[in-house]
This record gives structure tokens, C-alpha cells and sequence, in this order.
């Protein structure tokens, strides 16, 4: 009789575990109208927690007749880049802002799990979030010089710059700095508008994008929860992308229901915001896809109510069926958890045909899910100005066996000199990728 | 024949630590109820935060509990250990289960964490808390209590005091 009570919990637990175990088949979530699968509930929700071990000697792969090389290393968890015209590159360096309380005993586990899937193999500390300029005076494609900025921000993110005139989306604000490329200091910046941090900010990052035109800035602001776990009061002013001005700071909601958007970016020689979502968690292994989307000025993407456009979620309650019939289907699908961070587009350089106009992804990679997906850039081609076809592994190799990866990709933009560049917070690394002119 | 009377051999001043310990899961899980009809009823997550509290105490003291009520009844001589107790042990043990099982239900996100799932399991927890508690009361009270009298007429017990030292 005293074996009992073990016995039966292990029995249940098995039971649990193996209905878990059937997402294992491939992602097919991706592009226009995505299959969903229906949503479920669970005891334990899928998991896969990566295991950050650095790099060692080990490179990314990329595809044939690219070359990526290690443009800077030893970073303290980069987050985003930000090439100049001059060819030199900031760098916003964050270890997260850490304000979530543990309201509730899964926030113990979730944020022992997480933090250890974050802070790579050094781990910042967030005393060191700052801002870095990077250098290849020699043209080498690694960095020769490396400067910080300015310290002690307050979890850097977003990046933009214009007019001689640098902004930075720190997680609670916009702040701008006077800029002129070539510089290696940085004065007193000024705020420009706060955005929602803590108390909890459990989505951080602050993405910012100016228009073509340089008249508005636009700034991603991230939801407070997964699902509205913390309480419709928490998600005041969240989940949307606010439109701002950059000279008064005044700004108004330019679209909401954006669970968590970021790599906001103007697709080239257009007036059209685009950005990736990271949507909800712990409906199923294939389900929510992120997924990519052109924004709708005064758009509403779903979130919390519902996903994909009208899927309602049952775990939002009051429900709103007037905000779920509002709710906009997105562009395309990136598949599910993949944790999309950075986008940029490419116009013009030197990469072959296939890649102009198409979409370069960082995918910070899943954990909501018993197989990695993610975990790489992925390219999604472009026709017409409208994503078409699969996504393709732009960069990968960042998975090694087991639950261990060398590093996650976050942000990525591409310089003057036509390279992308990706910035990997748990490899500490800024890698750039360059095409080497012939695809042997 | 040596005394067949039931005496808990984990016990501080007399009074034995298992039932020290089971108030504890019975107000919490009774409390759980509460704080899951009052998510219900108002969708404010603070209530559902109130009943993963609860039901992670009253899971923690369960197993206490159960650990220190099963020493008492295996360190008992097999004449001695009542029927009802077992009873007791087996209706505490599909309770522990389903704490354990609660409290993962309570883990999700949202409305799903207590509707419709969580709240049955908190009710039906209760359900059974009021049985296992009834017999749990009636093995102390009556047939542990009935036993002690028999031992009482005999004045004396197998560690050689009699029952009337230990009276004030």
C-alpha cells in the first residue's frame, strides 16, 4: 500500500507524457492559410528547453556560394545590429530586464527553465546593457575596433537611425541621441516617448522602425503574459505597435492585437510596415504559428481573443466576440514557436537574383514545443512584393544534438556592404554573411 | 494477551503529528474550492492564483500528512491497526492523486486553468475530503477511543504505564 501513491502518480505521468509525444512529425505551418490543428490543453505543455553551450570553434552553415565569418565575438548577449552608412555597426546589448514576479508557482519552474535557456555561456548581467559600436576598419569582415557607446541602458532593443539622428527602444521608452556616422561617442540622449516596462514586462523587447520618410517612428510593444495569465490590467497600451513622432514624442496605437511584434520593418521602396509575431503558447506543438505581416494602420491582428483571425481562445475570459470579428488574418505563417525576433529585406548588394526582395528571419527558436523548430534565419522568398513559397534555412547549424544549441539568432539587418548581419545573444556573437560570388 | 489497542507512534506531548498535519490539506483544499468558484464567477486571475497556492500547500501537507498517518498504522501491531483505517489511507491516497493533477490543471494559462477542469477536481477533491475526513475522525474518536477503554479495564498498556498515569 505505501508504493501506491507513487505508482499511480508515475502511471498518470506516463500517460501524459505519451499523449505529449505525438507532435514529433514536421511543422507544416507555414505560408498562407496554415493548417491548424485543433487546440488542446495540457498537464505539461510541450517543452524543449534549449541548453546554450557557445560556439567553440564550430560556424554556422549557410547555404552554397555564401561565406559567414565571426564578425565580432565575446559579446555579452547581442541582441540586435544596426548597420551604418559609413559600414560601422551598433549593437544593442540586453540580458532582459528580469522584473517578472513569481505570482504563481509555475512562474518558479518557468523562470529557473528559461532563464537557463537565455543567458548564454556567460550570462549578462544587466548592468552591462549597453550599447556597442563595432569596426572592420581593414574591410577583413571582422571587427577590429569595438567601443561601448553608452552603459547601464535600460534592456536595449530596438535600433533605428536617420537625419544624424540615432533612437534607441529601450523597454520602457524611446530615447534619441545625436548621431553622425563615424562617431565613436556617444552625448546625452534625450526621451523621446516611454513605451510600457515593468511591472512584470514579460515581453521586452521594444522593436522600432522609422518610415521611408523618416516622418514617423513606429514602435512594437510586446504582451505582458502568454495569454492574459496576469490579468487584463497588465496588458494596458500592450500587444500593439504604437505609431510615434519622432521630433514631439506624441504618439496613438497603429495596430493592436499584436501579441509580441518585432523586427518592425518598411518593406523596401514602399510605405508598408512589416513585422513578426510571436504567437501564444500551450495550445499544442503546431499551434499558433508566428508568423510575418504587412500592418494594417488601425488593424487588429486577435490577441488575446482570438488567433489566425477568428480561432477564438477559450482561455481568454470575458470573451469578445465583436474583437474576434475584427480580428485580421496575417500575411504568412512562419510555423509554430519559432520565436521570430529580427526581420530585414533585401534590396539591392550583391546576392543572387533569388534573394532580392525576399524576408530574412531570425528565429530565437521554441520551447513550447517537444522538437526545436526555429533556431536559425530562414528566408522567405518574395514575388511581387508578396511573400511566396516555403521559408528556407538562411543560416543554421545553430542546433547540436540533444537539447544543446551553439547559439540563437535574434536581430539582423544588412550593412551597405550588401552582408547581413545577425546578431546571436546565447553565442554572444554577431555573425556576417557575405556572397562569395560563385555557388560551387 | 498483550494490549490490541491502536497508539500512534509518532507523536509530540501525546498528540500524533499526522493529526497535527491534516488540518492543513483539508483547509486548503476547501479553500481551493473557494478561490476556484470565485474565478468562475469573476474571471480575475488573482483568484486563480489564490487556488495554485493553495492547492501546492495543501498537496505539500497531504503527502506529510499521509506519510506520518501511514507510519503510525505500519508501526502498529497487525491486530491493532482498525479496518476503517485503511479505508481512510485508500480514499487520501486518490486525493493525493488528484491534487497532484490539480495543480498541474492549475499550471495553464487563463480561464482554462479552474473552468471546467480545475474546479471539478477541486469539488470533487472536497467530496472526497469529507468522506476520508469522516472516517479519519471516526478511527480517532470511536474506534481508537473504544479500544483505549477495553485497555483502560485491563489499567495497563504494553510499555507497563497504565492508562490513569497519564491522566491529570
Amino acid at each position: 500500500m505505501k508504493r501506491t501513491a507513487p505508482l499511480l502518480l508515475a502511471a498518470a505521468l506516463a500517460a501524459l507524457l505519451g499523449a505529449c509525444g505525438r507532435g514529433a512529425e514536421a511543422p507544416r505551418q507555414y505560408g498562407f492559410n496554415p493548417p491548424l490543428p485543433e487546440p488542446r490543453q495540457f498537464l505539461f505543455p510541450p517543452m524543449g528547453i534549449a541548453d546554450p553551450v557557445g560556439w567553440g570553434d564550430a560556424m554556422p552553415t549557410v547555404p552554397p556560394g555564401f561565406v559567414v565569418q565571426r564578425f565580432a565575438a565575446g559579446l555579452n548577449s547581442p541582441r540586435n545590429v544596426l548597420p551604418l552608412p559609413n559600414g560601422d555597426l551598433i549593437v544593442a546589448q540586453a540580458a532582459g530586464p528580469n522584473l517578472e514576479p513569481n505570482l504563481r508557482p509555475k512562474s518558479f519552474i518557468f523562470s529557473w527553465l528559461m532563464n537557463s535557456s537565455h543567458g548564454g555561456e556567460k550570462g549578462a548581467s544587466p548592468g552591462e546593457d549597453a550599447l556597442l559600436l563595432l569596426r572592420d576598419t581593414n574591410h577583413d569582415g571582422v571587427a577590429d575596433q569595438k567601443v561601448i557607446l553608452t552603459g547601464k541602458l535600460a534592456s536595449p532593443f530596438g535600433l533605428a537611425w536617420a537625419n544624424n539622428t540615432l533612437y534607441v527602444g529601450m523597454t520602457d521608452s524611446v530615447w534619441r541621441y545625436a548621431f553622425t556616422p563615424g562617431q565613436t561617442t556617444l552625448g546625452q540622449g534625450t526621451l523621446l516617448t516611454p513605451l510600457p516596462g515593468g511591472p512584470i514586462d514579460h515581453h521586452w523587447t521594444k522593436s522600432i522602425a522609422l518610415s521611408p520618410d523618416g516622418s514617423k517612428l513606429y514602435a512594437g510593444v510586446g504582451s505582458n503574459s502568454n495569454i492574459v495569465e496576469n490579468g487584463l490590467e497588465a496588458e494596458h497600451d500592450r500587444a500593439m505597435i504604437f505609431e510615434v513622432d519622432p521630433q514631439s514624442g506624441a504618439r496613438r496605437p497603429f495596430a493592436t492585437g499584436l501579441r509580441n511584434p518585432n523586427g518592425l520593418t518598411f518593406y523596401p521602396g514602399t510605405n508598408t510596415l512589416y513585422a513578426v509575431i510571436n504567437e501564444r503558447d500551450e495550445l499544442g506543438n503546431n499551434l499558433v504559428p508566428d508568423y510575418m505581416t504587412s500592418v494594417r494602420p488601425g488593424g487588429h491582428y486577435g490577441w488575446p481573443w482570438s488567433y489566425y483571425g477568428q480561432h477564438v481562445d477559450v482561455r481568454v475570459q470575458p470573451q469578445r466576440p465583436d474583437m474576434v470579428a475584427r480580428a485580421i488574418v496575417p500575411d504568412y505563417a512562419l510555423s509554430a514557436h519559432v520565436a521570430a525576433l529580427g526581420l530585414a529585406f533585401l534590396k539591392g548588394g550583391n546576392f543572387p537574383a533569388q534573394y532580392q526582395g525576399g524576408a530574412f528571419i531570425g528565429e530565437h527558436g521554441s520551447w513550447d514545443r517537444n522538437v526545436f523548430n526555429g533556431y536559425q534565419v530562414a528566408f522567405v522568398p518574395f514575388v511581387n512584393g508578396r511573400p511566396s513559397g516555403t521559408p528556407q534555412t538562411f543560416l543554421g547549424g545553430f542546433t547540436m544534438s540533444g537539447r544543446k544549441v551553439h547559439g540563437r539568432p535574434v536581430g539582423l539587418a544588412f550593412g551597405p556592404d550588401g552582408a547581413l548581419y545577425v546578431a546571436d545573444d546565447a553565442g554572444n556573437t554577431v555573425w556576417r554573411v557575405s556572397w562569395r560570388g560563385d555557388a560551387r | 494477551m498483550a494490549d490490541t489497542g491502536f497508539h500512534p507512534r509518532i507523536a509530540i506531548g501525546g498528540v500524533p503529528v499526522h493529526a497535527m498535519l491534516v488540518p492543513f490539506p483539508i483547509a486548503c483544499f476547501t479553500g481551493a474550492l473557494l478561490t476556484d468558484l470565485a474565478y468562475a464567477g469573476s474571471a480575475e486571475v488573482q483568484w486563480t492564483n489564490f487556488s495554485q497556492w493553495l492547492l501546492l500547500a495543501g498537496t505539500v501537507f497531504a503527502g506529510l500528512a499521509a506519510v506520518f498517518g501511514l507510519l503510525d498504522y505500519v508501526l502498529n501491531p497487525r491486530p491493532a491497526r482498525p479496518g476503517i483505517g485503511l479505508w481512510h489511507m485508500v480514499l487520501n491516497l486518490v486525493l493525493f492523486v488528484l491534487a497532484v493533477v490539480n495543480n498541474f490543471v492549475h499550471a495553464r494559462d487563463g480561464w482554462t486553468s479552474v473552468v471546467p477542469t480545475g474546479l471539478t477536481l477541486s469539488a470533487v477533491m472536497v467530496l472526497i475530503m469529507i468522506v476520508s475526513g469522516f472516517l479519519g475522525h471516526r478511527m480517532a474518536y470511536v474506534h481508537i477511543a473504544r479500544d483505549a477503554r477495553h485497555a483502560d479495564r485491563r489499567d495497563e498498556r504494553p510499555d507497563g504505564r497504565t492508562i490513569r498515569e497519564d491522566r491529570p
